[in-house]
């Protein structure tokens, strides 16, 4: 099967080998993923509560996720960096790992919902139900992935 | 009374056992803790980079500041308890490990931090909203170090055997 030589490949890798290499390389990397997602996901959910009103109520959505969305991108790349590096280092058991696997479908979920409605509701100052139910579910996507990733470890 | 004993007596506690030996307790809790990191950590993030002058810069010091303040404190009230509860598993373990040390060396830094800068930089942001100062941006950079040290601390601690 073309994915599962694929993910062989990958735990190959020269990227893979340095991965598994050094004891300390995964908890670095490991690490560098953490405040990735706390650039990124802490920034979105800052936009999220606005949107609910619950907090930074002295600032428009539209003007917190503008001024935010920079640093949340810092972050999108060095969780997509860091995740993948990650990923390569025992690609075919997480790819089987149910909890992986959640984990992705809501990212892929989180991402897109991100791009697309979450972004248009924030900057457009969208009908307060609107704006509350995309603060609503953002928060949810996102801790999705959060409590996914950190189940992966115990399935 | 050892200090072993004392371990020995918390591994042995109902609440103990109950996270150590259940499928479910540890890694939701581990959840919680890493959740609170995001958003907790998120919002320690964005005012460090407000003080630093390098996120934000539209808006006066002290609303991110002063609005963020109270989110903060409840953040951090969800990592230090859900990290108590973690802590509380397994104590035998975590007295072995050299980074659990590092992160309580780093976590007493925090409150050195607080207690040096808190009057003349958080609590004084009125100040900060005419001009920043060097004392300012040293809370901020410093802030951020021990954000990150905490942060690589914590996850060595899964690493120490």
């Amino acid at each position: 099967m073309f994915a599962a030589s694929f993910f062989e490949w990958l735990s190959t890798s020269p990227w893979a080998n340095a991965m598994n290499g050094p004891e300390w390389a995964f908890p670095v990397v490991q690490s560098l993923h953490f405040i990735g997602f706390a650039f990124s996901i802490g920034t979105i959910a800052i936009v999220d509560l606005r949107l609910l009103g619950w907090a930074m109520r002295r600032q428009s959505a539209a003007e917190l996720a503008a001024d935010l969305d920079p640093w949340t991108r810092v972050g999108f790349a060095l969780m997509l960096i860091t995740g993948p590096l990650m990923f390569s280092a025992d690609a075919v058991s997480y790819h089987n790992n149910p909890s992986f696997q959640f984990k992705m479908v809501c990212l892929l979920l989180a991402l897109l919902f991100h791009f697309t409605i979450h972004r248009k509701v924030a900057r457009s100052g969208a009908s307060p139900l609107a704006a509350k139910l995309a603060g609503g579910l953002s928060l949810v996507l996102w801790t999705g992935v959060v409590a996914g990733g950190r189940m992966i470890a115990f399935v | 009374m050892s200090i072993a004993s004392v371990l020995e007596w918390i591994e042995s506690t109902d609440l103990s056992t109950a996270i150590r030996e259940g499928a479910l307790p540890y890694p939701i809790i581990g959840g919680i803790h890493l959740l609170g990191i995001a958003l907790f950590g998120g919002m320690v993030l964005v005012t460090d980079l407000r003080l630093l002058g390098w996120a934000m810069r539209r808006r006066p010091v002290s609303d991110i500041v002063q609005q963020l303040q109270a989110w903060k404190w409840a953040g951090f009230v969800v990592v230090a308890v859900s990290g108590l509860l973690l802590a509380w598993a397994e104590p035998q373990k975590l007295y072995r490990s050299p980074a659990f040390w590092v992160k309580m060396a780093l976590l007493a830094l925090v409150g050195v931090h607080a207690l040096v800068f808190r009057a003349r930089v958080y609590g004084n942001t009125a100040r900060l909203d005419v001009a920043s100062t060097v004392e300012a941006r040293l809370a901020a950079s410093l802030s951020l170090l021990l954000w990150a040290g905490l942060i690589v601390s914590g996850r060595l601690i899964a690493f120490d055997a």
